[in-house]
């Protein structure tokens, strides 16, 4: 089963006038339970299509399918609630709401979904315990490390067990091992959950890890190999 | 919502010293309109109380056209019919008769236009409070009986007509037969009300002395009544005139007697609503601002909450719960030290007898007793989060419309 499909999408920004076209003519399908990464220089567009493929921002043209959802014509409304049910978002520089705690982070998603307040608190206890910081629990963001951030970061993405998680260099602000020990949790709650994991990224060790290695050059698919495989052609 | 309540306050924590300012001067605005409040309801009930309590009475039952023309042939006989009305009446607390007529006292130094009212002193001081007014030193006295042969004067009077306890002056009427008649008092003693405009127009002296001086007869120009609750008014006058209904009489209210009082309390209430409004208005700004900051701070983070799907209007209700906590702990603060200080001042009163010429012109008397009601203090809270309401709107629809890729980007 697709998790995404995108036809012929195209991204023009208007910056001062000038016309800079960000994506041209993207084709890409994903399955449920990849775990890729798309990967390109500065300004290839990657950070934009993932931006597109989590409904944060609007094709100029072409179909966006992301969980069985056409996102062209969705409203503000339906778009916040599809990206709150559907799908999970890391960030780069971690992003959590600073004046809550680790377990409150991650609760917060939880909350908005309608869920009961035992439930969240235990499922939120529970993740965080999974991603190894069970005993920082009630420390708020600023006392803790940025590898212990995006832990959280991590977990609050993937408490509510979406279809899909979108990582933005999620490994960029992060030294080599704690890098590498985040993208291993990541792995195995892929494994376990079977969550659909993308990451846009220029580091070569998420390059290494990922399954599938999407190369974006000037907005065009350049590449896309699977793991074993590394090669492949643009598109599919 | 629970948790948007509690992002708002704890975002208000997050620039102490900024939100403590903003709170600072919404307690200072709470603060400053309680008392305001506080101290015109003081002013506003000592002048009303003053006035009552001096000469008004709460009802006065007269000869129709008395009101407009204070002769003595607007006069009427007290039967039995018109004192049983007021006697069986069970919110009329006492009452008591009165000749007023308009005339001259003159001394051998001068000579003035005065209000000379005939009194029958047993009654007259269950109605005002003319007894507890009069000076009990100096060998001035209250006057002793329905035909006493003294005149009870205000000092204003005495100092301006150059008299003293026991001088003689005499007072001029015009009878019934338009003939002017005189007679010579002895001041018998000096009174000293709280109202300026009383002590400097209104002589009193026995019932039965106007009545030969005038030639009345049984006749009076008012029944003066006071009830049990000034709020009976209405009432109790719709009763006088059901039982009164055959006879030529006006039946008046306080109010009525007083327009001009009325209308210096909806004044005063006026230059309080005019006063509240420029405080408020300063500080819907300082709160809008405030939050206008806090929101471009936390632009990126707003972004954040909407990318993982929180939606717009969660984002609206933040800011305003938001604004709200501002609000609520400025009313606190500023009702706990309004209540103390009013409650201190309300023991003490303000005492302005230094100013006392200023005070006495409004009739308060020379210290002021602040009262806060309830619905002051409803009033107080009500005005609080209706400002603070209106002082998010626009921070947080602008708050609500971030557009979540422009606030990512934004750091």
């Amino acid at each position: 089963m697709n998790i995404i499909d995108i036809q012929n999408l195209t991204k023009v920004y208007n910056t001062n006038g000038v016309p800079v076209q960000a994506l041209n003519g993207i084709d890409l399908s994903a399955e449920q339970g990849e775990f890729s990464a798309i990967a390109g220089p500065s300004g290839s567009g990657k950070t934009t299509l993932l931006n597109i493929i989590g409904g944060l921002d609007q094709p100029t043209h072409g179909s966006v399918r992301v969980v069985d959802t056409e996102l062209g014509g969705l409203s503000a409304r339906d778009l916040s609630d599809m990206r709150l049910q559907k799908i999970g978002f890391i960030f780069q520089a971690y992003n959590l709401i600073p004046v809550l705690t680790a377990v409150e982070n991650v609760e917060y998603i939880l909350l908005l979904q309608g869920a009961g307040k035992e439930e969240r608190r235990s499922r939120a206890e529970e993740m965080l315990r999974e991603v190894g910081l069970g005993r920082e629990l009630n420390r708020r963001p600023a006392e803790l490390s940025g590898g212990q951030q995006q832990r959280i970061a991590v977990a609050r993405a993937i408490v509510s067990e979406p279809d899909l998680v979108l990582a933005d260099e999620p490994t960029a602000n992060l030294d080599q091992k704690t890098g590498a020990s985040l993208l291993d949790l990541m792995r195995e709650l892929n494994h376990e959950k079977q969550i659909t994991f993308i990451f846009s990224t220029h580091d070569p060790m998420v390059m290494e890890r990922a399954d599938r290695l999407i190369h974006l050059t000037d907005g065009k698919i350049s590449a896309d190999e699977h793991k074993g495989e590394r090669s492949g052609s643009a598109g599919q | 919502m629970k948790i948007f309540m509690m992002l708002g306050w704890r975002n208000i924590w997050r620039n102490k010293r900024r939100s403590l300012v903003v709170i600072s001067s919404i307690g200072v605005g709470i603060f400053a309109m309680m008392f305001s409040m506080g101290f015109m309801n003081g002013m506003n009930m000592q002048m009303v109380e003053n006035t009552i309590s001096t000469s008004l009475g709460h009802i006065a039952i007269h000869e129709k056209g008395f009101q407009d023309n204070m002769k003595l042939e607007y006069s009427f006989i007290p039967d039995g019919e018109i004192i049983s009305a007021v006697k069986g009446n069970s919110r009329v607390k006492a009452f008591t008769e009165r000749i007023k007529v308009q005339g001259m006292v003159r001394s051998s130094e001068a000579s003035r236009g005065v209000m000379i009212v005939g009194i029958d002193p047993e009654t007259e001081r269950t109605v005002s409070k003319i007894y507890d007014y009069t000076l009990k030193q100096d060998g001035s006295r209250y006057l002793s009986g329905r035909g006493d042969e003294g005149i009870l004067i205000s000092k204003t009077m005495a100092d301006r007509l150059d008299l003293v306890v026991g001088d003689r002056l005499v007072i001029m009427v015009q009878d019934l037969n338009n003939e002017i008649v005189g007679a010579g008092l002895a001041v018998t003693g000096l009174y000293e009300s709280p109202v300026d405009s009383f002590d400097k127009y209104v002589v009193f002296a026995g019932i039965e002395k106007i009545r030969e001086i005038t030639g009345l007869g049984k006749n009076i120009s008012e029944i003066n009544v006071l009830l049990k609750d000034k709020d009976d008014v209405a009432p109790v006058k719709t009763e006088f005139a059901g039982a009164m209904g055959g006879k030529n009489l006006e039946i008046l209210t306080w109010k009525e007697m007083a327009p001009y009082l009325v209308r210096a309390v909806q004044l005063f209430d006026m230059i309080m609503f005019i006063f509240f409004t420029i405080v408020f208005i300063t500080v819907i700004f300082s709160v809008a601002n405030t939050l206008i900051m806090a929101i471009m701070e936390r632009f990126h983070e707003i972004g954040v909450m909407k990318s993982i799907g929180t939606r717009p209007s969660r984002i609206f209700f933040m800011i305003i719960f938001e604004s709200m906590n501002l609000g609520l702990v400025g009313l606190a603060g500023g009702v706990a030290s309004g209540l103390l200080v009013i409650a201190l001042l309300s023991w003490t009163g303000i005492d302005f007898s230094f100013w006392m010429e200023s005070m006495k012109m409004f009739g308060t008397g020379s210290v002021i007793y602040p009262v806060i009601r309830v619905t002051d203090i409803t009033m107080a809270v009500v005005i609080v989060l209706f400002t603070t309401l209106i002082a998010a709107l626009y921070p947080a629809v602008k708050a609500a419309r971030i557009k979540p890729l422009e606030a990512l980007h934004f750091i």
